[in-house]
């Protein structure tokens, strides 16, 4: 953290500083970060769940945890611990490391062949005991089920019934539980069951972490939480770039959950995104497989005919998302304007779905394969991105692209400047492709919102105008949406009714303020919602949207952001008075409705008092709750208030039930539907390991994603060629692929050079000194680095034998003021199930002076 | 003068993030090394060294990290000028380039600098050097061009987590006695606070939190000034030109003595 | 490690080597040929005169060495006139400053020795004739010159030394006997200077070659003394000069001291007096190579010593 979010790790030195605080730190190597730690615990790469799972064993078989009253009411109120689980579940345990309900994939291979499914999962045996059972073997495109889909079968939807009546179909019976908690069935005794075989050994078999400093973890962990203390993660994409990245956080949320630690200040789960404002690139999506506000992407694969087998398929009947009517209709009028009418489903039917995986790889697989005709490559630089040879063979395959970025970036240089040009393996003449690059304005030279990693809007201002003829990328998509429609606006055709009925009326009030550019107030506006027919009224919050078309509002979650003309919330700068607490409420505008703890109503315990004075942040007063942060519950709704047998959404949960998105209300340790791989996180070893898993005879995640490809090989299990473990990360004087840094001379004089970290134990191996010039070698490529010969790398004993591991920064390539190989030659387009992201973590090399 | 002030270094809390080297490059708009170009040093995760004249900040790494890898330390350091209360470099200047300023700080005025650099071998922390742009001798100004204006220091300002702080030195100094106190509660006893007080040349209005010996930072344990020497190099010398004469003019003599005695003006070889 | 190791070297090379050694030779050959002017018979002129040519010539490419060494030159004059202010600077606690003036002074003496005394040489230059350049020849003012002269010229060949010394670099700052070192290698090099000079012109009474001999051959050894005295002062802090630096030292010692007293001594003039001469010049170059950039060869890296 210390690393890629140094101005976020101001707090948590602030509150080693001035709180003691303890700090953490599990990682491969030992970094910047570590050095600020009070425990560094050293793992193999790729071995979190592992690791985290001991800490649940630890804690489960734990005497404080067993006994403090805490533990237990928070369990039993406000998770599914006390849930039975279907008969027909089968665990890990009876199956050797997988679940019940494992098949092959039955994809759409025909059309799509890129979905990389190795298996699937039909997850009907995962469910709740009573649920209706998921539609079995429904072939999935690799989305992320932000929940979970149940049932009906939607031929029972018809197109003049009510959107209520939908929702009310997909009510389900309050789950059965077993409130001692000893039921074999029952959530926690899976969980007993499934964690036994993760003991302190197992962990260092496993990890290679020394034992004591696993111990030393596990006791700090569970001794700073409770009633008066909370623990907090944080993590990135050390634990997301694997095979199984979302099982880990997954398994680390089921942690926190035991220990009580989410939905309470000082605690939770905390992502730390990636570039500035990726987390607003996921909310208002960039993302393939959702829509605005983590709906799902309407799907030619799933049962999404029309918008209420869409709404039947994607909504739920108990909780928050049966609201999904209003939000999805609000998101279609802001689509479509007036010509999304109630008869035509508001133009359900113009919106795009997808077929398939369209994430990153697969669509520079089907590059590779010709059947992508040209590329908007807009703040991105593939060139040096994962298997970056074969995804530069895909782009050499492209009809036309364009470049968008400040710098000339790899990605518009590849074709006269690439490694496989330069050495004369591939001729820039027969590349047929036609590469357009424009040269963009920087942040600063445009207005518009960040929203950081805390789901914080932020509003900048322009600060100076681009040079030249730099337009920001705003300008460009206005542009290019005119031209577009003017390009179809004649069009008969059917399938083209969407870009003719898009809205794109962005225009700003005094044109001359941004010449031939769009108003980023006017696309906020549109984001946070307005009163259909008159945009000056905005939408103070999403309890405010409609599903008849009175509200017109792309992202439920960003509704309220902008509740009137001259309330422009993000960009408001009021902190706290000094010496008080709070949530610093009038600080830019958190989503959703400027919450910044999200499920705060588990800070209060069930009947609404704080859990302790040192951890009070939202209670119930008599009449409301009240608290330093935004209730993230019905305000009026009172601790005691019954959940209605046959109510709608919120109505369905009691007044003890915080976590609102969930259809019970309750915290999930266990998942009985919206993952693809398993219900419950297993460690299984990376796609490329030197070692077999020593827990499972499953070696590898039974669905993840792997692309078959020439270009794409693997190695197996203990191959010989490949003895070390590698990992990729980030150096805080570089940025990503590196053009924002390696431009820069007073960065790169910090890291001029490409190196590989190396500990002196296999430096001395091999015979490579400080500095020497290292080859690096995988099935995929070959690079040459510096070796920089540490002691803050550190050869892992794993049971009797020893596994080397090394680590490389990614920043460089070919352009810029200091150039290096590019470390994505090395690794694989093999991916995680449920949204694909890479194993850029965790695989294997070999290394050779030279 | 204006009240003394300065910078408290908590090493404990530097990340190594360099963001107070690249912010005094930007403010004071100072070249890279080798353009930024040039080969990585293979000393932890140090390219840059040492301070110099385009080098005003420079952030140290060490590594202590014993074989078996229990108990590993990787101290970070972000040196500068340490603006002396008694400066070897004021003391030396030859042209008068080098003054103090309201502030109680040490700065070097490049229009009057001739480039003599004997400040360079003046200063105990090895903090100044030649900057090829103006050829002139160059080190932290402490800002001064920002404190007139009522700024803070760029590089204090950049710090993402309070380890340079900047302000008046006496608070500086009670700022940073608790924390050491603190630190000693917490069991870490190595921590103490290098030129908070008189004892390192007077003073030093940048001074540092360390965990360990000053020479582990590279810093010198007991500084001195230069003119410590001037004393006694000179009466020695002095002595030595006295001794010198006499030898040239008693040979002379017993050269004289001689002729006489061998009765003629002819020398020996004759 | 000695707290000189860290610290910066001020990248005084060649220049300043030429410089110390030059204004060493020029400030001693003074003192030499003031001496020999009071006791001088008319065979003793000719040597008197080259000893103020010498350090006529040795000042002025010690001020041009000076200046061409700054980086930058067009300033020099900010070290004697303190530029904002226009006030004159003058630092008395600061070789360096204090050397300025020194250097400034020795050059108008030794150019008013040189004056005084080219009508000798040279009678038909007109200017020689002119009555203030005679007056300078007379008894008193010539006495004057040659004292004050001879002050300044032991000043220039030692205070090169203490200024080496007012800094806080390894080997200069960890002893007080450079000055003395330079000042008395100095002395030897000048009176080499003067001997090879006088040989080559076939000027000078065997009676003041004897002498110059003579003086050279009791400065070696007190040269030696200085610098075994010098070694042993520096404490921990000579060890860095084990290494090649120690070999050229050695050279200094043996070829520079060792061989030409072993060749001066008893040596009636004759070829082996001149070797010595020679010798004893490279020796003392050597010195102050060895001095000046071995100490240079010392900066404090990240963390530890290394070497540039
Ligand atoms: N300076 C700087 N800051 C950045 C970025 C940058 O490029 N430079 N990039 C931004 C972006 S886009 C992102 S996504 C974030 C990423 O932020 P981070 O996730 O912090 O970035 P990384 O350095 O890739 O990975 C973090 C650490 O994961 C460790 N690691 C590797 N494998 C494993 C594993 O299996 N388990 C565990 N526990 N740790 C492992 C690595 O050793 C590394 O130290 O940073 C953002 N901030
Ligand atoms: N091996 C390995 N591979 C990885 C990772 C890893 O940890 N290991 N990390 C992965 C992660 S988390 C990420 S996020 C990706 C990042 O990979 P990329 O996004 O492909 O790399 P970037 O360098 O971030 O590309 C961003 C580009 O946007 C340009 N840019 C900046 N501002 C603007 C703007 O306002 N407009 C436009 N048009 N362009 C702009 C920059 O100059 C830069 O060229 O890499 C992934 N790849
Ligand atoms: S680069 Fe920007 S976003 Fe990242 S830490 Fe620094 S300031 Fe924050
Ligand atoms: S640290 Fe060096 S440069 Fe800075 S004031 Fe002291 S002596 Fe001068
Ligand atoms: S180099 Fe400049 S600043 Fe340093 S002593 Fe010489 S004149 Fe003064
Ligand atoms: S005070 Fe100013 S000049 Fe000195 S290091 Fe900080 S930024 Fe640079
Ligand atoms: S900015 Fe602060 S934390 Fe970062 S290197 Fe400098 S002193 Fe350390
Ligand atoms: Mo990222």
């Amino acid at each position: 953290m210390a690393e890629c979010h140094p101005v976020a790790f101001r707090w948590p030195m602030k509150a080693k500083v001035e709180h003691d605080a303890k700090l953490i730190h599990v990682d491969p190597r030992f970094t910047r970060t570590s050095a600020m730690c009070d425990i560094h615990a050293p793992i193999r790469a790729g071995t979190d769940i592992a690791f985290l799972g001991g800490l649940i064993n630890y804690v489960l078989n734990s005497e404080r945890w067993n006994s403090d009253p805490f533990f237990r009411e928070y369990l039993l109120n406000y998770t599914n611990a006390a849930t039975l689980v279907s008969r027909e579940f089968r665990g890990t345990e009876e199956l050797e490391g997988v679940f019940s309900g494992l098949m092959e994939y039955k994809g759409n291979e025909a059309d799509w062949p890129y979905d990389g499914f190795v298996g699937s999962y039909q997850s009907t045996t995962w469910q709740y005991e009573g649920w209706r059972p998921e539609e079995p073997g429904e072939p999935r495109g690799g989305e992320e089920l932000s929940q979970p889909t149940r049932v009906e079968p939607q031929a029972r939807t018809s197109p003049q019934e009510s959107f209520e009546s939908v929702i009310r179909s997909l009510r389900q019976p309050p789950p059965r539980r077993d409130e001692t908690l000893q039921h074999p069935r029952c959530v926690l005794q899976i969980l007993r069951r499934h964690f036994r075989r993760y003991t302190p050994e197992m962990v260092e078999q496993v990890t290679g972490c020394p034992p004591e400093t696993f111990l030393r973890v596990a006791e700090t962990v569970l001794a700073n939480s409770g009633r008066e203390r909370t623990t907090a993660w944080a993590y990135a994409v050390g634990w997301t770039q694997h095979t199984y990245g979302p099982q880990m956080i997954g398994c680390c949320a089921l942690l926190q959950l035991l220990l009580g630690n989410i939905g309470r200040p000082g605690g939770g789960i905390l992502a730390l995104r990636g570039h500035a404002s990726i987390q607003g690139s996921t909310d208002v999506p960039t993302l393939y497989h959702s829509i605005h506000g983590y709906m799902p992407a309407m799907s030619a694969l799933k049962s999404h005919e029309t918008l209420r087998q869409y709404l039947a398929t994607e909504a739920l009947g108990g909780g928050y998302w049966a609201n999904m009517p209003q939000f999805v209709v609000s998101y279609l009028k802001s689509m479509y304007g007036d010509a999304a009418t109630p008869e035509n489903d508001f133009g359900y039917d113009w919106h795009p779905k997808i077929t398939g995986d369209h994430s990153h790889m697969p669509v520079f697989l089907a590059m590779a394969d010709g059947r992508v005709k040209g590329m908007l490559c807009i703040g991105q630089n593939p060139a040096t991105s994962l298997n970056a040879s074969l995804e530069r063979a895909g782009m050499r395959r492209l009809e036309w692209l364009v470049v968008r970025d400040n710098f000339l970036t790899e990605s518009a240089t590849y074709w006269y400047n690439s490694p496989e040009v330069r050495e004369g393996t591939v001729s820039a003449a027969d590349i047929p492709t036609e590469v357009f690059f424009f040269p963009t304005a920087q942040v600063a030279e445009s207005e518009g919102s960040f929203t950081n990693t805390q789901r914080m809007l932020q509003w900048h201002f322009k600060a100076a105008d681009p040079p030249g003829q730099c337009r920001d990328d705003l300008w460009f998509t206005y542009q290019l949406g005119l031209r577009l429609k003017r390009l179809y606006a004649g069009s008969p055709l059917e399938r083209d009714q969407g870009i003719r009925n898009l809205v794109w009326d962005y225009e700003p009030d005094h044109p001359e303020s941004i010449p031939g550019g769009a108003d980023p107030r006017k696309i906020l506006r549109e984001i946070a919602g307005y009163r259909t027919g008159d945009p000056s009224r905005h939408l103070e919050g999403p309890h405010e949207l409609r599903d008849d078309g009175s509200t017109t509002c792309a992202s439920w979650i960003y509704c309220g952001a902008f509740p009137a003309p001259d309330e422009l919330l993000p960009a408001s700068r009021e902190p706290d008075p000094p010496d008080t607490i709070g949530a610093h409420l009038r600080w830019g505008w958190a989503w959703p409705a400027n919450r910044r703890v999200i499920y705060n109503r588990a800070s209060a315990d069930p009947s609404g008092r704080p859990w302790s004075e040192r951890k009070r942040w939202v209670w119930w007063d008599g009449k409301e709750w009240v608290g330093y942060d935004i209730p993230d519950f019905p305000n009026r709704k009172s601790p005691d208030a019954p959940a209605e047998p046959r109510g709608l959404g919120l109505d369905a949960h009691s007044g003890r039930q915080p976590f609102i998105l969930k259809p019970d209300g309750v915290g999930w340790l266990f998942n009985p539907a919206g993952l693809l791989d398993g219900p419950l996180p297993t460690h299984y070893e990376p796609m490329e390991s030197p070692v077999r898993n020593a827990l499972y005879k499953q070696q590898t995640s039974p669905v993840l994603k792997y692309w078959k490809h020439a270009a794409n090989q693997t190695a197996v299990v203990g191959d010989e060629r490949f003895p070390y473990v590698i990992t990729t990360y980030r150096l805080t004087e570089h940025y990503l692929a590196g053009a924002m840094s390696r431009w820069n001379p007073w960065l790169t004089e910090l890291m001029p050079e490409l190196f590989i970290e190396l500990s002196p134990e296999l430096a001395a191996e091999k015979g490579i000194g400080n500095t020497d010039w290292v080859r690096i070698e995988t099935p995929r490529g070959s690079i040459r680095a510096k070796a920089l010969v540490t002691r803050r790398m550190r050869p892992f004993r794993l049971g009797d034998r020893v596994v080397h591991q090394v680590g490389m920064p990614w920043h460089w390539g070919w352009e810029g003021v200091v150039t290096g190989d590019v470390v994505n030659e090395l690794t694989a387009l093999v991916g995680d199930p449920n949204v694909s992201i890479h194993e850029g973590k965790a695989f294997v090399c070999n290394v050779e002076k030279g | 003068m204006a009240e003394a002030m300065g910078f408290y270094t908590d090493t404990t809390v530097c990340i190594g993030c360099k963001a107070c080297e690249v912010a005094c490059k930007s403010w004071n708009q100072l070249p890279a090394g080798g353009g930024g170009d040039w080969p990585m040093t293979g000393d932890s995760y140090d390219n840059t060294r040492r301070l110099d004249g385009i080098h005003w900040r420079h952030v140290k790494f060490i590594e202590q990290i014993p074989e078996d890898r229990s108990e590993g330390r990787w101290l970070m350091m972000s040196d500068v000028c340490k603006h002396c209360v008694q400066a070897g470099c004021l003391e030396v200047c030859p042209t008068g380039a080098i003054i103090r300023t309201e502030f109680d700080t040490v700065v070097i005025q490049s229009d009057a600098c001739n480039g003599c650099r004997l400040c360079i071998a003046a200063c105990p922390f090895g903090v100044i050097d030649i900057n090829p742009a103006s050829n002139t001798a160059q080190k932290c100004t402490l800002c001064y061009d920002r404190m007139q204006a009522g700024l803070e220091p760029a590089c204090s300002k950049a710090c993402p987590t309070d380890s340079i702080r900047f302000g008046p030195i006496a608070e500086m100094r009670k700022m940073a006695e608790a924390r050491v106190q603190q630190l000693h509660a917490l069991g870490e006893k190595r921590a103490y606070l290098y030129g908070a007080d008189e004892k390192i040349v007077g003073g030093l209005n940048s001074f540092y939190l360390l965990v360990d010996e000053p020479e582990v930072y590279g810093l010198p344990r007991d500084p001195k000034l230069p003119s410590r020497n001037l004393l006694p190099s000179s009466l020695i010398s002095a002595a030595g030109a006295v001794l010198l004469s006499l030898l040239a003019l008693a040979g002379l003599r017993k050269q004289r003595m001689d002729e006489r005695a061998a009765g003629d003006g002819a020398g020996p070889d004759a | 490690m000695p707290d000189t190791f860290y610290t910066a070297a001020p990248h005084w090379t060649w220049y300043i080597v030429a410089y110390f050694f030059i204004g060493g030779i020029a400030g001693t050959a003074f003192l030499l040929a003031a001496s020999l002017h009071f006791f001088s018979r008319p065979g003793d002129r000719p040597l008197v005169r080259i000893g103020y040519y010498v350090a006529f010539v040795g000042a002025v490419l010690s001020g041009i060495l000076l200046i061409v060494d700054l980086n930058r030159p067009e300033r020099f004059w900010h070290m004697m006139i303190e530029s904002n202010t226009g006030r004159p600077m003058f630092k008395s606690w600061v070789p360096m400053s204090v050397g300025v003036w020194g250097v400034l002074l020795f050059g108008l003496f030794s150019f008013l020795a040189a004056l005084s005394v080219t009508g000798e040489d040279r009678p038909g230059w007109r200017f020689t004739r002119w009555a203030p350049v005679r007056a300078l020849g007379g008894r008193v003012p010539a006495a004057i010159i040659a004292v004050l002269g001879a002050l300044f010229g032991l000043f220039l060949a030692g205070y090169t030394g203490v200024l080496l010394s007012v800094t806080n670099r390894p080997i200069w700052a960890d002893s007080n006997l450079l000055g003395l070192l330079f000042l008395v290698s100095g002395a030897s090099t000048g009176a080499a200077t003067l001997y090879l000079l006088a040989r080559r012109r076939g000027v000078g009474t065997p009676a003041s070659l004897a002498w110059l001999s003579w003086f050279d051959e009791r400065v070696l050894v007190l040269e030696l003394l200085v610098l075994i005295a010098f070694l042993v002062s520096l404490g921990p802090v000579a060890e860095v000069l084990v290494g090649w630096w120690g070999v050229l030292l050695l050279g200094v010692v043996v070829a520079g001291i060792a061989v030409p007293l072993w060749l001066v001594h008893g040596s009636r003039g004759g070829h082996r007096a001149v070797q010595a001469a020679v010798l004893v010049l490279i020796g003392g170059f050597l010195l102050r190579v060895v001095v000046i950039l071995s100490s240079h060869d010392i900066y404090v890296w990240g963390s530890g010593v290394a070497r540039p």
